[in-house]
């Protein structure tokens, strides 16, 4: 192991070999993905696959880890700023970026991890379906600032939907409500509040979470599938509706046949495989 | 080409529980897992387990020469689940030990009796076999009908903490 490793060696003999051949998607580029990609990149992620259309602006400079103000007045794609920020911490890292992720369903379906840093309910929605089809497990982060009665409150989330087990949906961030909501707005929802601290939490349990999947520490690590954050008081608990979904199947993803691209053929591959002689052992 | 080869764990685990049920004359039981399949990277391909379909009991023929044999009712079963679904289908069953499985004489040459007969009804998508160990598994995939079989290269099977396999490779 190399010494720029060696502090996180409990992780196991061959840790470094698979971070360095783990690729992981992140979508969002932002608050929450800036902080995950530079994570990942420290502790030795060797694939990445960074997704997001937009581009830095003064308004992002609070919270978008690895941003300055020379990127907000060249107008900088962020995809391309947090891909310096990879290569500057991790140079072997291999980073391929992309706008709108929904372009790039080729690059996301080869990541072992999708990690959603996204704002809106739609697109966690289609970030997990996506996920869903590809068997990939994908972790979703989310926070908000709102106001209540005594001034404003910080509250998020980091959900864990694994491939057979709860969904978005049975935690309970997405329903048809805020779904139907988000779409009365579209266009006009406005800046939402957000703050770099909160930000940094929500990531930091989403990288915890994708290392424990990649490289189990422990032969019983607990990963709730929903960790909820309360930013008032800096504490985070396993989800509540964690007790009602025990031993309850997901019933949204269910059934047959929704695996897989339902449009793929063999004709569009162009077959070149060394081919196995019929009585090889 | 890389041909990589997804399944969830608790499919995985549906599936080792069903293999490992006795039956009343067969030394073992098959199955098939019905796939979809999608590119995967530069070139390559992959396949992702959906569905596992146990082999019925009174689909097995009383055949001692072999640990377990297949009726002609079975393979009908299998095919019609390819004709009315997108699937790929591979049949599956299990060498009982630990460490990488390999397929035998009998495994590959009865296999390519029956896993082109799949392109019949389904020849957009490829087909095949898979043989699981306790901790393992190996594959082999047919291509096209008229082809020999190609070895699956990388299993991933998804889950907190699968050991033995990797959690995600």
């Amino acid at each position: 192991m190399n010494t720029r490793h060696s502090r996180q060696s409990f992780l196991g003999d061959n840790s470094v070999e698979v971070l360095t051949q783990s690729r992981v998607g992140i979508i969002g580029l932002c608050g929450g993905g800036s902080h995950v990609c530079q994570q990942l990149a420290h502790i030795g992620i060797g694939q990445f696959v960074a997704a997001d259309f937009d581009h830095v602006e003064d308004l992002n400079l609070n919270r978008m880890v690895g941003s300055c103000p020379a990127d907000a007045e060249l107008h900088r794609p962020k995809n391309e700023v947090i891909k310096d920020l990879i290569l500057r911490i991790n140079p072997n890292a291999t980073v391929e970026i992309a706008g709108r992720w929904q372009e790039s369903g080729h690059l996301l379906r080869t990541c072992d991890i999708v990690i959603g840093c996204v704002d809106s309910f739609t697109a966690r929605d289609e970030l997990e379906k996506f996920c869903r089809r590809f068997l990939s497990p994908y972790i979703d982060i989310g926070m908000d600032v709102h106001q209540v009665s005594n001034g404003y409150g910080i509250s998020g989330q980091v959900a864990l939907s694994m491939p057979g087990g709860h969904c978005l949906w049975c935690h309970g961030i997405l329903t048809e409500d805020r779904l139907a909501q988000e779409q009365q707005k579209y266009g006009a929802a406005g800046g939402k509040p957000q703050v770099i601290w909160p930000n940094g939490v929500l990531a930091s349990i989403a990288v915890g979470h994708a290392v424990s999947l990649l490289l189990p520490w422990n032969t019983d690590l607990p990963l709730p599938s929903l960790i909820e954050y309360d930013g008032n008081r800096h504490i985070t608990r396993p989800g509540a509706r964690l007790q009602f979904l025990k031993d309850a199947p997901c019933p949204h993803y269910i059934g047959e046949g929704s695996v897989g691209d339902p449009f793929f053929s063999m004709a569009a591959l162009t077959p070149s495989c060394p081919v196995v002689p019929d009585e090889q052992t | 080409m890389k041909i990589t080869f997804k399944i969830p764990q608790g499919l995985l685990t549906d599936m080792h529980r069903d293999l490992s049920r006795p039956h009343e004359y067969a030394a073992e039981r098959v199955g098939f897992i019905a796939c979809g399949a999608s590119a995967f990277g530069a070139g390559g391909l992959q396949f992702l387990g959906d569905s596992y379909h146990p082999v019925a009991d009174r689909h097995y023929a009383d055949d001692p020469r072999v640990g377990a044999m297949m009726n002609s009712d079975a393979i009908r079963s299998a095919l019609e689940i390819a004709y009315n679904r997108n699937v790929a289908m591979f049949h599956v069953h299990r060498h009982e030990h630990y460490g990488k499985p390999g397929f035998s004489r009998v495994d590959r040459r009865e296999s390519a009796r029956f896993v082109p007969d799949f392109f019949k009804v389904r020849p957009s998508l490829p087909h095949g076999v898979l043989v699981l160990s306790h901790d393992s598994m190996a594959g082999l995939c047919w291509l096209a009908r008229d082809k020999h079989p190609v070895e699956i290269q990388e299993f991933v099977v998804v889950g907190p903490q699968v050991p033995g396999l990797r959690a995600i490779a």
